[in-house]
């Protein structure tokens, strides 16, 4: 994306100072949400969010899998964000890659718990069928369809959708003969069990530019940014993961101060999102 | 509806299509048989007739190679196409952003299927002085615009291979400071005799180019070329110490009122674009004084309640303005 | 296994020589060009044009006519399988290089030169029938944007399976072994313009196959026309004077 001129990124960094951006907005209102969920009807769960022009699609696929070895008793769940070219022309090709794998890792770290598995957003052993043979394996694709900045907050909220619309089949369990041999299942096609994501959190960005932090960026203002730290919170206020982004050093202060703020403005995105992801379902049931 | 995504409540998407019912009702009966889309055959009386820019001759036929309105000047028809880039001619104002610094020359983004051209001896120097370019001049061509500049300038013609010739020779014409730029549809733009608006109760500075980028900004004097170079000196000197420091203390902050009418401005233009309608001067006040009269946010501006509104207000003022013709 | 059944219905309900139903909408990615989302049954297919614009690499530029680039993806989630590989893979660069012959015939290059349009397409869901969808998409998104164009292109796929010829194949039928005839054409000038198949059909039944391809690309092009008309003339009620 060509660059600001330097006059306009002073107009929009005083504009921040002065706590009156460039749309309008406050420096912690976020842009209106819109929400769609299961546009994708082969997935598991799928749902669709706009954040102003930005424009993202998120599924949730359940296939049978194996647990692994060091943890027998939870199921596994991968993130992979992909950036179609249609948002952006330089994301032709392997141009979007870093881009992409950033993201992949970002929402990884935000939602996924650490090497144990601990603390993560996704309870895995919620995902588990029968301990050390088998197991759910979820796979969370993104997409992203048009960039206007602030992709991780969105994408975070799509992730949370399509958890909420996912049906996990039910399943029972076959005794095998041996313990060794693999475990058979019968995967019921009717009966869904829906996923639980009150544990599930939001990722709230906070943009610094100058002095002051604003939440929801475009990419106008992404673009003069010094960094950026998005934290993920859940609905108990707890903080699941935290990156940071942007060559910039934060004095530790000013991080803890991020956290609060974030802390602060998730409550009303949390609110604000499920109220959305309801209306969705609701619009989806009433369609014939 | 492009852009933004919003959600109309039932009784909003009613009095959205009222208002557009009512456009529809009082547009030109002729314009609605004219639209065409591609390969759409376009009934031409003679042979003797011109044909003009999106038209093709395929056989005995004359189709359309665009989607948009037939128009017909005397002999000549033509399609004038609907969205599209930007179709330049000489003498238009346009705005454009520096992308490159090449030798003697600047290339700009106007929004075209070329860059345009800045050539360095179509541009003030500094001192104002009116003298060959040197070659001192050309190795200072950063001190005058550098990459990502916002631009104002005029067509002055075009080259052989089809890329635009640009001038900036007026004092009204250079770089743009202190506001910000929007990109809308080059057909919202209508051409006028008048493209710089200087909106004295705002105290701000609005550039329509023909091109679709729209410049709102803190008003800025014109300065006269025959005044003495001192008034031009302070402005970038504190700009760029400014930008080296980082600091919010610079002394020419853009007052927040101001700021405030700049976003306000702002938002009623990029109303006027996810509606599709024209962008005028006139217009863009009235919803100013319309969202002020409402007391609304800034922000609130950009919310469907008020995209219903200004399309009632349209369609309002289309309609008076119909009758009084 | 039963394609088609006795009573003439095929697996999804629809009749031999019915189309699933199209949906289309112009408009859906607000920094390109130009872009479209087209829809054939479960077939999603989003397509976005940046262009005609000053051309990125030098040595590619063509100083009489304008440079046409396409680029095809699916998305992970498309497929009843995770697909692994989104893009770059010999399926998706063949799809790309055949959409891009397909719409730079009908673009009018010369009119201009030393610039570049980028086509992408991005297929959300695959349902069988998604060159079809693609290219649909793809001339729609070029309509919207402006670019001048000989004709419309318009596209769709029939197959052969339990000795009837059935138009519009889903991904079932697709992979139940039989051929499949993929056309796109010039509608107005009445020329085919894209012919693709695979496996075998003896030659009267191909006839026969290919005509089926050829109405269902007609029945597309009446949609497409449809809904580019409404929007132009949408557009213009509310440009006004």
């Amino acid at each position: 994306m060509v660059g600001l001129s330097v006059g306009e990124k002073n107009f929009i960094k005083h504009g921040i100072a002065q706590d009156l951006r460039n749309d309008g907005r406050k420096r912690l209102t976020y842009r209106p949400i819109y929400v769609e969920t299961g546009v994708i009807p082969q997935a598991n769960g799928s749902a669709r969010v706009k954040l102003g022009a930005t424009d993202v699609i998120a599924s949730v696929k359940a296939e049978l899998g194996r647990p692994s070895a060091s943890h027998p008793d939870q199921g596994k769940v991968s993130i992979y964000v992909e950036c179609s070219p249609t948002a952006e022309p330089s994301f032709e090709g392997r141009g979007g890659e870093e881009f992409s794998a950033e993201l992949s890792t970002a929402l990884e770290l935000c939602l996924l718990g650490g090497k144990s598995g601990a603390g993560a957003g996704i309870d895995p052993s919620s995902l588990s069928i029968k301990e050390g043979k088998v197991c759910w394996d979820l796979y969370v694709d993104c997409l992203v369809i048009s960039s206007d900045g602030n992709l991780l907050d969105a994408l975070g909220a799509a992730i949370k959708a399509a958890l909420s619309n996912t049906g996990i089949p039910r399943v029972q369990v076959r005794e095998a003969a041996s313990s060794d041999e693999q475990a058979d299942v019968d995967v019921s096609d009717e009966e869904f069990l829906q996923f639980d994501t009150n544990g599930v959190p939001v990722i709230v960005t906070l943009t610094k530019a100058g002095r002051h932090y604003i939440v929801d960026a475009t990419s106008e203002e992404e673009s003069l940014m010094s960094s950026a730290v998005s934290i993920s919170v859940n609905r108990q206020g707890i903080i699941c993961g935290l990156t940071k982004r942007g060559g910039a050093g934060l004095d530790p202060s000013v991080i803890l101060d991020m956290i609060s703020v974030a802390k602060h403005v998730s409550e009303q995105l949390i609110n604000k999102l499920d109220s959305e992801i309801e209306a969705a379902e609701r619009a989806n049931e009433e369609e014939p | 509806m492009r852009g933004i995504q919003l959600s109309f409540s039932n009784t909003q998407k009613l009095r959205l299509e009222k208002a557009l019912a009512q456009l529809e009702s009082i547009s030109s009966k002729v314009n609605s048989n004219a639209t065409v889309i591609v390969a759409d055959t376009i009934p031409v009386d003679e042979d003797a007739a011109l044909k003009g820019h999106g038209t093709l001759e395929m056989g005995k036929n004359v189709i359309a190679t665009v989607c948009g309105v037939v128009e017909r000047v005397n002999k000549l028809v033509y399609v004038r196409s609907l969205r599209a880039r930007y179709k330049p001619e000489i003498g238009d104002i346009i705005v454009g952003r520096v992308i490159e610094v090449a030798p003697k020359r600047w290339r700009l983004e106007i929004n075209f299927s070329q860059d345009a051209v800045l050539m360095l001896s179509s541009m003030n120097l500094p001192d104002g002085i009116q003298r060959r370019r040197t070659a001192v001049d050309e190795l200072n061509m950063r001190s005058i615009f550098v990459e990502s500049d916002v631009i104002c300038a005029e067509v002055r013609g075009f080259q052989h291979d089809g890329s635009l010739h640009l001038q900036a020779r007026s004092q009204k014409y250079g770089k743009l400071e202190r506001g910000k730029l929007l990109k809308i549809p080059p057909y919202l733009v209508k051409r006028r005799k008048q493209h710089f608006h200087h909106l004295d109760q705002y105290g701000v500075d609005l550039i329509f180019g023909c091109n679709g980028f729209i410049w709102v900004g803190e008003h800025v004097d014109v300065k006269d070329a025959m005044v003495e170079d001192q008034v031009n000196k302070p402005d970038p000197q504190n700009t760029n110490s400014a930008s080296l420091l980082g600091s919010s203390e610079e002394p020419t902050y853009t007052p927040l009122e101001t700021r405030q009418y700049i976003c306000r401005i702002a938002n009623a233009i990029t109303v006027f674009s996810a509606l599709s309608f024209m962008v005028n001067l006139e217009a863009v006040i009235e919803t100013v004084t319309l969202s002020l009269s409402l007391n609304l946010g800034v922000h609130e501006m950009l919310e469907a309640e008020f995209h219903v509104q200004v399309a009632e207000q349209e369609a309002e003022r289309r309609c008076t303005s119909s009758r009084r013709k | 296994m039963e394609y088609v059944n006795p009573e003439g219905l095929r697996l999804d309900g629809r009749r031999p020589m019915e189309m699933r139903q199209l949906r289309a909408e112009i408009g859906v990615v607000s920094r390109a060009d130009g872009s479209a989302a087209f829809e054939m049954g479960n077939t999603k297919v989003i397509a976005a044009v940046y262009g005609p614009r000053e051309v990125q690499n030098r040595s590619q530029q063509m100083n009489d006519q304008a440079l046409v680039r396409c680029e095809y993806s699916m998305a992970n989630f498309s497929t009843g399988d995770r697909r692994r590989k989104t893009k770059g893979d010999r399926r998706s660069t063949e799809i790309s290089l055949v959409i891009r012959q397909t719409m730079e015939a009908c673009i009018l290059t010369h009119l201009m030169p030393r610039s570049q349009i980028d086509i992408y397409v991005q297929v959300l869901q695959a349902d069988g029938g998604t060159r079809s969808a693609c290219i649909n998409a793809a001339t729609l998104a070029l309509a919207d944007a402006g670019i001048p164009m000989r004709d419309l292109v318009t596209s769709c796929s029939a197959g052969y399976l339990n000795s009837t010829p059935l138009l519009d194949l889903n991904y079932l039928e697709d992979s139940a072994g039989g051929a499949d005839v993929t056309v796109g054409i010039l509608p107005k000038m009445d020329k085919v313009t894209l012919l693709q198949m695979d496996a075998k059909l003896p030659m009267d039944i191909f006839e026969n196959v290919m005509q089926l391809a050829v109405e269902g690309c007609k029945a597309v092009e009446s949609y497409i026309r449809e809904i580019l008309l409404e929007n132009a003339k949408m557009l213009e009620i509310r440009r006004g004077a």
